[in-house]
Formats: structure tokens, C-alpha cells, sequence
């Protein structure tokens, strides 16, 4: 994986327990800077406020759904080019769909696995 | 004539008595009916505060899991971080067999700690569970409202398919359907990926 690992990564899920397994998984493939966010909203302030190399999100959300801040993310001049990487337990075709069409990175569907993580992020960041 | 007409209108008054006798049974019986509905649509508010403990219960539990995991997740690094000195050591000290069984012990720990992420992914199961449960909480809270209504109107709401789940019952039903019967597993969302040309 070329990834900077220094870089900051946001990860984005209303479960306290996803964000841990997220982070948790992302500090054992080398990222050093992991930040959190609850929902869309609280993320897009986040990423506008600071620099991040890679936002990791959830789709189910209160506040604001994974979709609708991939989609703030495509529009901002500032923010567009960051890869986002969709960790959801929307398994359903369309929505993998409307997650393309929206400039998603890539997508892992739950329950997932270290390695899915990892190959994906490989992917990301060849 | 007269006589025939007065006969039907005897025969009318006789039904319309018939009918409304049948009406008036029929609002006492749905009445009766009523009560039981309205005691069991007071619990459903118990059972949704149940699911919602539930959630938090395994959250709860899930993140004690989480907390010793790291805990031996980071004792495990200071301790392949002294084994992997001790190996310095013992390389420039030339003990040779030393140097092989302690990296044995680093190889180990390896394998362990590939183990431990698997815990802690695993532990992925109380998201989606929580999920579900939520999903069922708004079907309960929607089942109460329709049941709630259907006292308060002493009528049966019927829509014209002779369907009895409508709206937001309905469509998180069907989610919930879906999800069991035609969930994608992460190999067919590969596969759609790499039809969008995602290498």
C-alpha cells in the first residue's frame, strides 16, 4: 500500500463500536492520525476545517446519511478530491449503484474482514 | 295497490331494522375488541424500550471486549518491540540458536496479533445487529399508531391489494426481507465495482 500514513482519516459511523473497529483496524495497517466524526454533517465540518488524506464512512446515518456527504464532498472545490471509502451494511445492489454514481472510492460491505480493508485501501492508493 | 306498496315498505323497514340490529352488534363487538387492543398496543412502547436496551446492552459489552483487546493489542507491541531487541543483542553476541527460537516467539506473536484483529472485526456483529433492532423499534412504534387509530375509529382499515401492512411498516418489512434473502456479499459488490471499472 503507498498510502501516507501520516496522513489524517476521518471515520464517519454513527456506532461508537464501528469507529473503534475502523480505527482500530486502520492503526494496525500504520495510520497514525485517525480522527472520528457521528454523522455526514459533523464530517463535513471536520474535513472543511482541516486536511484529510482519506474519509472512511458508514451510509445509515442520522443528521446526515454517507451518500449525502459523498455527494457535499464531489461539490466542494476544496474537499472533491479526497477518497472516500464506504463501510456499509447497505448491501443492496441500487446502492452500490448510487454510491458510484456519487464518486465513491470504493466499497466494503459488512461484516468485513482486516485484509478487505487493507486490498481496499491498496486500491485507493495505488 | 296501496295495500302491495304498504306490504314492501313493511318488507324495507324490516331489513333496514335487520341492518342496523347488525351494526349495532357489529360496533359493540369491534368495542369489546377494543380494549385488549388498546391494553396490547400499551405494551409495544415496553417492548421497543427493551430493543433499545438490548442495543446498548451489546454495545456495552462489545466495548469492554474492544478495551482488552487494545490493551493486549499494545502490551503485545512492547513486547515484540523487547523480543526484536533482545534479537539485536543476541545477533551481535553471535548466539545463534537464541537469535532463531526468540524469533520464533516474534513470529508467534505475529500470528496472534493477525487473531486479535479478527476479534476485534468480528465484533462487527453488534452494528449490524443494532441496526436491525432499530428497524424493528420503528415497526413496533408503527404498529401502535395504526393500532391506536384503528380503536379510536372502531373501523378496519382495508386498502384495495387486501394487503395489512402499509406504509413505513411495509417498506422496512421489505428492507428487512431483502437484506436476509438477497443481501450482497462483498464478492458481488467486487464484481459490480469492476463492471464500473474500479481495478
Amino acid at each position: 500500500m503507498a498510502a501516507d500514513l501520516t496522513m489524517k482519516v476521518l471515520v464517519v459511523d454513527d456506532m461508537a463500536t464501528m469507529r473503534r473497529i475502523v480505527k482500530n483496524i486502520l492503526k494496525q495497517l500504520g495510520f497514525s492520525q485517525v480522527e472520528e466524526a457521528e454523522n455526514g454533517a459533523e464530517a463535513l465540518q471536520k474535513l472543511r476545517a482541516g486536511t484529510y488524506g482519506l474519509v472512511v464512512s458508514d451510509w445509515n446515518m442520522p443528521v446526515m446519511t454517507g451518500i449525502d456527504m459523498l455527494r457535499a464532498i464531489r461539490s466542494d472545490e476544496k474537499l472533491k478530491a479526497i477518497p472516500v471509502l464506504m463501510v456499509t451494511a447497505e448491501a443492496q445492489q441500487g446502492n452500490l449503484i448510487e454510491a458510484i454514481q456519487a464518486g465513491v472510492s470504493n466499497y466494503i460491505v459488512k461484516p468485513f474482514t482486516a485484509e478487505t480493508m487493507q486490498e481496499k485501501l491498496g486500491k485507493i492508493f495505488k | 295497490m296501496e295495500t302491495e306498496a304498504k306490504g314492501r315498505l313493511d318488507i324495507l323497514y324490516g331489513e333496514i331494522g335487520a341492518l342496523a340490529r347488525f351494526v349495532e352488534n357489529a360496533m359493540r363487538a369491534v368495542s369489546e375488541v377494543g380494549r385488549p387492543l388498546m391494553e396490547s398496543s400499551a405494551q409495544i412502547p415496553t417492548v421497543a424500550s427493551h430493543l433499545t436496551d438490548l442495543v446498548r446492552m451489546t454495545e456495552d459489552g462489545v466495548m469492554e471486549v474492544m478495551r482488552l483487546t487494545e490493551l493486549i493489542q499494545d502490551s503485545r507491541a512492547a513486547v515484540m518491540g523487547e523480543c526484536r531487541a533482545v534479537v539485536e543483542s543476541l545477533r551481535e553476541s553471535r548466539h545463534v540458536t537464541l537469535v532463531g527460537r526468540v524469533e520464533r516467539v516474534i513470529a508467534d506473536l505475529n500470528e496472534d496479533e493477525r487473531r486479535l484483529t479478527e476479534i476485534m472485526t468480528a465484533l462487527s456483529f453488534q452494528d449490524l445487529v443494532a441496526q436491525r433492532v432499530k428497524k424493528l423499534v420503528v415497526i413496533l412504534e408503527d404498529v401502535r399508531e395504526k393500532l391506536v387509530k384503528l380503536v379510536v375509529e372502531f373501523g378496519i382499515q382495508h386498502n384495495e391489494n387486501g394487503g395489512t401492512t402499509e406504509g413505513k411498516t411495509k417498506e422496512i418489512l421489505r428492507q428487512l426481507e431483502q437484506s436476509e434473502n438477497s443481501a450482497m456479499k462483498q464478492h458481488a459488490a467486487d464484481e459490480i465495482l469492476t463492471r464500473f471499472g474500479f481495478q
